[in-house]
């Protein structure tokens, strides 16, 4: 009886969690919390709900639901030290899924193989208007100078002898506020870091409603937060309207791609893939079907798979560890600094002009597009209820798009072929 | 090695974000192209105003019809009623 007693206990995942010292129980508590974060404050719940349910399957022992994180040479070893694969890379997707278990057929499939970036790139691009930008043309530097925290972090991670230049620029590239460009620059130059970092990425892009007026509270005054844009508008008008925005909606994303592409090759991935899909949009009833198609269909499987992959990366022995924690630091950092640098130059920028600019358009220089630009603009109507600058901050949100795609590309393009 | 690494990741600060800023300017300055462009050489074209389709149907009555119709109300109100407005129900 005792016997069965014990089998049965073995059988269930009791035994295991039991034997770990209450490690499973952090992880379970860090999925709570982050359900609660998506389903009862709403912090970007298409997001974080997959990454929250996916770290909680991933930390049922015996469940199989955990990606197991291969090393340099592509070998897989289990929490008890046990050999799963000498070299993944060397395995077919099918002796994945037969030996490893079904997230990790998905995960090396969708995302180590770099497929999955680029197909939300696409679906982000068909959801973006480039109006607001080309409107406001004048607030898209911002979106360079919020890149800022990406470049620092990199040295500050370089500095502090943890990591080397490779891995310190993929974790620096959480500053960009992107997850795909994170996890397309990361299973570039630092493929054995993917699922910290996809997780510190999309963490913080869930936790933009936090971290944004954070730093915009400790750095600007009520005074700047109430400059209206559209009264600055009335005061000194720009110059060119569009009289026909459709045909400049078209022909954009085309000569940007065409531009981009000249300028920084490796970033065509994600630049070209974004500019198809809003050029499918911009055409309108032509290619209305595809553009239905990728901003439904592919861009919401895509996320479901994205999200339930990465949650599943966030494993017992892959987050808690010190690098892992490092990387979730060094992240806050890249991002609350990029976060800080646009607001920094929107400063300098109202030091020498008579237009007055809200230093929120500077706080929307990183991407997570749109949700950083409606936590601006709920930021701005709590100041003053009249104060809308939604579509200013989507100006700068947007080229922040393609700056954090640019600063991917030129880090894949400088370190890719380095040898250590 | 951890010098070295600076070094590289300093020229990567300068270089990255020197990148950023000149695609990003390139970017304002082709945007501003096009709209020029744009404006000069495609303006929107002015479309037509659509008329209401009921306007329409009253266009489409043929003058044999209004005249019957007029002579119609013309009998029956003993020459003091006019027809101001045809409209198709």
């Amino acid at each position: 009886m005792e016997e069965i007693l014990n089998n049965i206990y073995q059988m269930t995942a009791f035994s295991d969690i039991i034997a770990a010292n209450g490690t499973y129980l952090i992880m379970y508590l860090l999925a709570f919390v982050l359900l609660y974060l998506g389903i009862v404050k709403h912090f970007e719940p298409l997001l974080l709900i997959p990454i929250a349910f996916g770290v909680l399957i991933a930390n049922f022992p015996g469940g199989d639901m955990g990606v197991y994180q291969a090393d340099e040479a592509g070998r897989i070893v289990d929490a008890a030290g046990n050999v799963l694969a000498e070299n993944i890379w060397e395995m077919s997707l099918p002796q994945i899924a037969h030996d490893l278990g079904l997230m990790n057929f998905l995960y090396y499939m969708l995302i180590k193989t770099g497929f999955l970036p680029p197909v939300i790139f696409m679906g982000v691009g068909a959801l973006t208007d480039f109006g607001p930008m080309l409107r406001n043309l004048r607030l898209s530097i911002f979106g360079a100078a919020a890149q800022m925290g990406i470049f620092a972090v990199l040295i500050i991670a370089v500095a502090s002898g943890q990591f080397n230049i490779k891995e310190a620029a993929s974790l620096g590239i959480i500053g960009g506020a992107d997850g795909p460009t994170a996890i397309f620059t990361t299973i570039k130059l630092a493929p054995h870091l993917l699922a910290p970092i996809a997780i510190a990425a999309y963490s913080y892009m869930a936790l933009v409603p936090v971290i944004i007026p954070l730093v915009v509270k400790m750095l600007c005054s009520e005074k700047e937060l109430r400059i209206n844009m559209k009264e600055q508008d009335k005061l000194f008008p720009s110059g060119q309207k569009m009289k026909n925005e459709k045909v400049i909606k078209i022909i954009f994303p085309i000569a940007v791609t065409t531009i981009v592409a000249l300028l920084v090759p490796s970033a065509v991935s994600l630049i070209g893939m974004l500019m198809f899909g809003n050029l499918l949009k911009e055409i309108g009833s032509d290619t209305g079907r595809l553009f239905d198609t990728i901003s439904n269909s592919i861009m919401n499987t895509a996320t479901v798979f994205l999200g339930l992959c990465v949650g599943a990366t966030m494993t017992v022995q892959a987050f808690l560890n010190w690098t892992t924690i490092g990387i979730v630091v060094g992240g806050f950092f890249a991002f609350g600094l990029s976060i800080a640098s646009g607001i920094c130059m929107v400063k300098v920028t109202n030091l020498f002009s008579k237009k007055k600019i809200n230093p929120l358009i500077g706080a929307t220089g990183l991407s997570a597009v749109p949700m950083a630009s409606r936590v601006c603009n709920e930021i701005s109507t709590k100041y003053d209820p009249k104060n809308h600058v939604l579509n200013y901050c989507m100006s700068s949100n947007v080229s922040g798009v393609i700056g954090s795609a640019v600063a991917a590309g030129v880090l894949i393009s400088f370190l890719q072929n380095m040898s250590l | 090695m951890i010098t070295n690494d600076i070094y590289g990741a300093l020229q990567l600060l300068v270089v990255g974000m020197l990148t950023v800023f000149a695609v990003l300017l390139i970017v304002i300055n082709l945007g501003k192209l096009l709209i020029w462009a744009v404006n000069k050489w495609a303006p929107e074209e002015t479309v037509a105003k659509k008329v209401a389709p009921a306007a329409k149907a009253i266009e489409a009555i043929d003058a044999n019809t209004k005249a019957i119709i007029d002579a119609t109300i013309s009998k029956i109100t003993g020459g003091k009623g006019r027809v101001t407005k045809v409209t198709k129900l």
